[in-house]
C-alpha cells in the first residue's frame, strides 16, 4: 500500500512529506539532462553543483520558474524521479498533494496535476502555498482572528491573510529570491565590468546581502569574468551596493504586503498589530527584510521557526487529515 | 425463471438508488459538521504530531 505523499514543488527546492513519516526528502529542484540523448544523469542536489558548470553536451536546468512549470516534459521527469526516490513504483500509486503558488493559472495548474499523474500518482490535489504555510507555521488559523502569513519563494512571493480555516486576502507577485539573485548579476556586470554565474550571486546575498541598514556588515570578494579582457578578475563588493541593486525586488516585495494589508477586513487588520504576520520561505531568510517589511508597514513582523519547511509541514496535515481538509483544495473551491 | 431474475436486480437497482439518492440528499445537513471537523483538523493539537515528527526528526540529525 502506498503512503500519501505532500510535495512542496518550489521554483528553488522541492521538499516531499510522506503520510506517517514526516519529510522524506528535501533537494533542489534541479535536473541534468545529456543533451543529445535526453537520458537523465543527476537529479536535486547532484545536479544543483553541476549548474553552469557543465560541458556542452550536459544540461543542467530548474524546470519551473515563477513558481510555474516552464517544461512540461522535464518536470514530469523530476517528479517521476522524485517519487521512485521515497518509494513509489508502478504498482503503490499514492494521492498526492502539491502545493502551488496562489497565482497560478488554469493551464499551470493542469500541468502540474498531469505531470504528477503522468509520474505516477493515483490523485494528484493543489493547495495555496500560503495556506500551506500558515497550517505549517503552526499559527492559530482555526480561531476568528487574523493571521498574516508572508511566503517568499525561489520565484513568488505571496501575502495571505487567513482566518477561521480560509483565505481571506491574498496578494500574489512572480518575484522571488531568484530575481535577487540575478539584479546582483546584472549590478555586478554593469557596475563592475564582470559576469558572475547565478550560484555566485547567491553567494554574495547570502554574505553580504541585506534588504535594510544591519549591523556588523562585511565586504566580500567576487570573482568572475572580466567582460572586456575575457580574464578572470576579482572585485570588492560593500552591502550598500548589493542593498541598491536589489532595492526594486524588495521593494515590489514589500508593496505586495501593504496591497494585502489595504484588502484585509477592518475588523481582522487591528489583530495584525498586535499579533504581526510570519514570514515563511528562503527568501524571507534575507537579513533586513523582515526589519524593511516592519518599517514600510508598521507592522511587527515575525519569522517562522521552520521558515523552509512550513509549507511542505502545512501540506503534509493535509495528507494526514484528507477527508476533513479535503474542501481546501483548490478545485475543490472552484 | 428469467422474469424472476429480472425482477430481483431491478428490485436491487431500485434499492441501491434509493439509497443513493437518501444519501445525497442529507449531505447538506452535513455542512456544519464538515465544517467543525474542518477546524477541529486544523487545530494546533491535531498539527501538533506533524510538528514534532519533524521537530524530533531535527534534533536527532536525521530530519529530510
Amino acid at each position: 500500500m502506498a503512503r500519501d505523499l505532500a510535495i512542496d514543488l518550489g521554483t528553488a527546492n522541492t521538499l516531499v512529506y510522506m503520510k506517517g513519516r514526516g519529510i522524506v526528502l528535501n533537494e533542489p529542484s534541479v535536473i541534468a539532462l545529456n543533451r543529445q540523448t535526453g537520458e537523465v544523469l543527476a537529479t536535486g542536489r547532484e545536479a544543483w553543483q553541476m549548474i553552469g558548470r557543465t560541458p556542452g553536451y550536459i544540461v543542467a536546468v530548474r524546470p519551473l520558474r515563477g513558481g510555474a512549470i516552464t517544461d512540461f516534459e522535464i518536470t514530469e521527469r523530476m517528479i517521476r524521479l522524485l517519487l521512485q526516490r521515497v518509494g513509489v513504483s508502478r504498482f503503490t500509486r499514492p494521492k498526492v498533494v502539491i502545493c502551488v503558488p496562489s497565482a497560478i493559472t488554469e493551464v499551470e495548474r493542469r500541468a502540474v496535476t498531469d505531470a504528477a499523474r503522468r509520474a505516477g500518482a493515483a490523485d494528484a490535489q493543489l493547495i495555496e502555498q500560503p495556506m500551506a504555510a500558515a497550517i505549517g507555521a503552526d499559527l492559530p488559523i482555526d480561531e476568528p482572528v487574523g493571521n498574516m502569513v508572508i511566503d517568499i519563494g525561489g520565484g513568488t512571493s505571496e501575502t495571505a491573510v487567513i482566518s477561521l480555516g480560509g483565505v481571506v486576502a491574498l496578494e500574489a507577485v512572480r518575484v522571488g529570491s531568484f530575481d535577487i539573485d540575478a539584479a546582483i548579476q546584472n549590478y555586478v556586470r554593469r557596475e563592475h565590468g564582470i559576469a558572475i554565474g547565478e550560484r555566485t550571486a547567491e553567494e554574495i546575498k547570502v554574505a553580504i546581502g541585506s534588504a535594510d541598514p544591519i549591523g556588523d556588515e562585511n565586504e566580500a570578494e567576487v570573482r568572475g569574468r572580466d567582460l572586456m579582457s575575457g580574464l578572470p578578475k576579482t572585485v570588492l563588493l560593500v552591502p550598500e551596493e548589493i542593498r541598491f541593486a536589489i532595492d526594486d525586488v524588495v521593494s515590489s516585495i514589500t508593496a505586495s504586503v501593504v496591497r494585502c494589508l489595504a484588502k484585509a477586513p477592518p475588523e481582522l487588520a487591528q489583530d495584525f498589530l498586535v499579533r504581526g504576520m510570519y514570514l515563511v520561505g528562503g527568501g524571507g531568510l534575507l537579513r533586513g527584510l523582515a526589519q524593511r517589511i516592519e518599517r514600510e508597514t508598521k507592522v511587527p513582523v515575525r519569522m517562522s521557526p521552520m521558515p523552509l519547511e512550513a509549507v511542505v509541514l502545512g501540506a503534509g496535515h493535509c495528507i494526514e487529515h484528507y477527508e476533513a481538509l479535503k474542501g481546501m483544495f483548490m478545485g475543490a473551491r472552484r | 425463471m428469467t422474469t424472476a431474475i429480472i425482477v430481483i436486480v431491478t428490485a436491487v437497482v431500485v434499492a441501491l438508488a434509493i439509497i443513493w439518492l437518501k444519501g445525497r440528499r442529507r449531505r447538506p445537513v452535513d455542512g456544519v459538521a464538515s465544517f467543525r471537523r474542518h477546524i477541529d483538523a486544523l487545530s494546533p493539537e491535531a498539527r501538533r504530531e506533524v510538528i514534532d515528527r519533524v521537530q524530533n526528526a531535527r534534533e536527532t540529525g536525521k530530519g529530510k
